[in-house]
Order: C-alpha cells, then structure tokens, then sequence
C-alpha cells in the first residue's frame, strides 16, 4: 500500500516512519563554533524551536541531529568526527553559517577547515554570518521537508564512501588514533 | 610632572640600578628596554623590592625586517597599580630565551604558548611539547615568514567562488573619491 503527498510515493510504513522522525529531531548539544550563541535564542521562548519538535539531546548516541555551528577548527574537526560516527542511524548533519560552507572570514586560517562536506555529508546549510534565529528554524524546515520526501540518506552515503571521507579526514588529521564503530 | 612621580622614581631607581633605557609612556605605565641577560634580575627586582607582583602577560612580536623577536614582560603592582612593561630583543635564529617559571608560575603557560607559536626555546621549560596545536609538523604559525594562506590552499579545500571577492576598503574609497593611503595599497586583493 503507498500514500501519495506533495508528489511524492512512498510506502505506507515509510512515509509513518519518516513523518514521526521529521516531528522529533534532537539536537546534540555541543557548540562547536561561534555559531552557538544562535542556538538559545532559537530554542528559547523568542523562537521557540520546540513547536517543530526540535529539542536538545544530552548525549550523540540519542541525538539525531549534528549542528556544527560555524568555523571548524582542526581540533575540533577530530572531535567532530567521532561524535558523529557515535550517533546512532538516522542522523543528519546542519552545517551553520559561512565558515562551514568556504571558510568565511577564516579562509586562510592555518587551523580552520574550509569546506565541510569533504569530511563528513551535510544535509542542510545555512548561510550567513551568523544565521538569525529565523534562518536556522528554516534551514530545520527543510531538513523536514527532505525527510518527509525520503531524500535524507547521507548516513547510507556515509558509509557506503567511507574510504573517500577517510582520505580526506587523514589529510587534516595526521595522527590518526580513533576508534572503530561498526555501525 | 607631579602627578609622574611614582612613575619617574620607579624609572629612576631600575635605571641606576641596572643602567638601562627606560621612558614613561604615560600615567601608570613604565617602559623599560633591558639586554636579555638581565631581565630575571629585573623581574626580580622589581617583584621584590617594588611589589610589582602581578604577571600580566608575556608577548612576542616578531621583527623580521630585524631578524628578531621582542619579548615583552608586562607586570603590575597592586600597591602603586601601575604596569611595568619590559622589553627585551632576541635573534631570530636559534631563538632563546631564559624561563622564568621559577619567578612566576604561571609563566610556563605563555612558554610554552610562544615555544610552539614562534619556536622559542626556553631551557628547562616543563610540560609537552604540544601544547595548542595538534600533530603540527611545519613552522611556528605566528611567525610571518609562515605564508597561512599559501598552507591552507594546500591543506584545506578551497572552494571556487571568491574570485570576484572585493575589498571593502577599495569600494567605499570609489564610491567617495577618497585616497588610498600608500602603505594600505599592499594590502590590495587587486594585483
């Protein structure tokens, strides 16, 4: 049996999967960036995030959601990759301002990366320095929007360009000393 | 001058006891250029004897043109609240200088800080070798030979799209006809 909606034909059991997962994206609650000051105002009463189910997760095997709000240091790169192969399927990734998209005012920086989707997938971006409050509701809408169509599969495609991700993590981070999870 | 008094004794009295170059900048802060040999005796001597116990900060800059750092020790005394800044200039080769970790403690955080930042080295200085920095395997990244943006072209993915970037600067000076001062135009994007 499949529903129709908005175009789009999808397996009755999948499209009640995908529409529960779309009302309850936690948010892993770690800042990496300046891009964090965003986040209170926008799951404060102001904006209040969480009329779209969009709430905070303690740890990343809860979360489903990953923001890396803004710049990315080489640092935290590692730390970075780590919570996100702890994170348990489905999980989607929220890269958060201009830094994260071509480096932003830290293009030439010797410790901040440029282009985040060479090492782990994005799913949404969201432009600007820094995104207002409304921006980052809008670019959670729209990661609502591909889940309900089925489209958010970057976990799948994480997994199956492993070796390509890997190359390019290795190149910023020498020593490579991270544990396996096997998903 | 009055109102320079502490100031101007303070001055006076490290200037006979070590015959250094010194000046007042201005109210509460005292200049002092000493060789790099006699700064733990002045540091010393003006913890002890002036109560200058408070370290502030250690910086370096880098005079290249020179081929030099200059260190500077900025310290503070609660009594008098005024700000001491030493400073002294060492080789850029082979740069080192003493630790002073046994007159402060909390100076063997900004040792290591420009150990790792400017490849000074400080004898005896206790802790890891890295210390910011994570598996850094090129030159000290605040030394301004380090071309950061030549490293992050070859590190970094540089994605297309800022080619048609332009300078602020340069923009706002053409919209209002207003000149460009001459030591701006090497900062220039357009070449």
């Amino acid at each position: 049996m499949t529903i129709t909606e908005n175009n789009i034909k999808q397996p009755i059991g999948e499209y009640i999967q995908n529409w529960a997962r779309k009302h309850s994206l936690f948010v892993l609650a770690y800042g990496t960036g300046c891009g964090a000051i965003e986040i209170p105002p926008t799951m404060t009463s102001r904006y209040d995030a969480e009329r779209f189910g969009i709430r905070g997760a303690a740890t990343p095997r809860q979360a489903d959601v990953l923001l890396i709000t803004g710049y990315l240091a080489t640092k935290s790169l590692k730390r970075v990759i780590r919570v996100y192969e702890q994170m348990q399927d489905p999980k989607y990734v929220i890269a958060f301002g201009s830094c994260t998209i071509n480096g932003g005012m830290y293009y030439d920086s010797y410790n901040t990366i440029n282009a985040l989707d060479r090492y782990i997938p994005v799913d949404v971006y969201i432009n600007g320095c820094m995104p207002r409050p409304e921006a980052v509701i809008s670019g959670f809408v729209e990661l609502q929007k591909q889940i309900a169509s089925g489209n958010a599969y970057n976990a799948t495609k994480y997994k199956e360009n492993l070796e390509w991700y890997r190359e390019n993590q290795k190149k910023i981070i020498k020593n490579w000393r991270m544990p396996d999870y096997n998903w | 001058m009055d109102n320079l008094q502490i100031e101007n004794n303070i001055l006076e009295t490290i200037k006979t006891a070590f015959k250094v170059e010194g000046k007042v900048v201005r109210e509460k802060r005292v200049e002092i250029t000493a060789h790099k040999q006699l700064i733990s005796s002045i540091l010393l001597f003006a913890k002890n004897q002036h109560n200058y116990i408070h370290l502030n900060h250690i910086t370096c800059v880098d005079w290249i043109e020179d081929g030099e750092f200059e260190i500077n020790y900025i310290i503070w005394s609660p009594t008098t609240k005024n700000t001491l800044i030493i400073k002294t200039r060492i080789s850029r080769e082979n740069a080192q200088m003493e630790n002073i970790d046994n007159i402060w403690d909390q100076a063997n955080t900004y040792e290591r800080e420009m150990r790792e930042m400017y490849g000074i080295e400080f004898p005896g200085l206790i802790g890891e070798h890295e210390f910011i920095l994570e598996d850094w395997d090129e030159m000290p990244p605040m030394r301004r030979d380090f071309d950061t943006l030549e490293y992050a072209t070859k590190t970094f993915y540089q994605r297309p799209g800022r080619e048609d970037a332009k300078d602020v600067r340069e923009e706002l000076t053409k919209q209002s006809g207003e000149e460009i001062p001459e030591f701006a135009k090497k900062y220039s994007r357009e070449k």
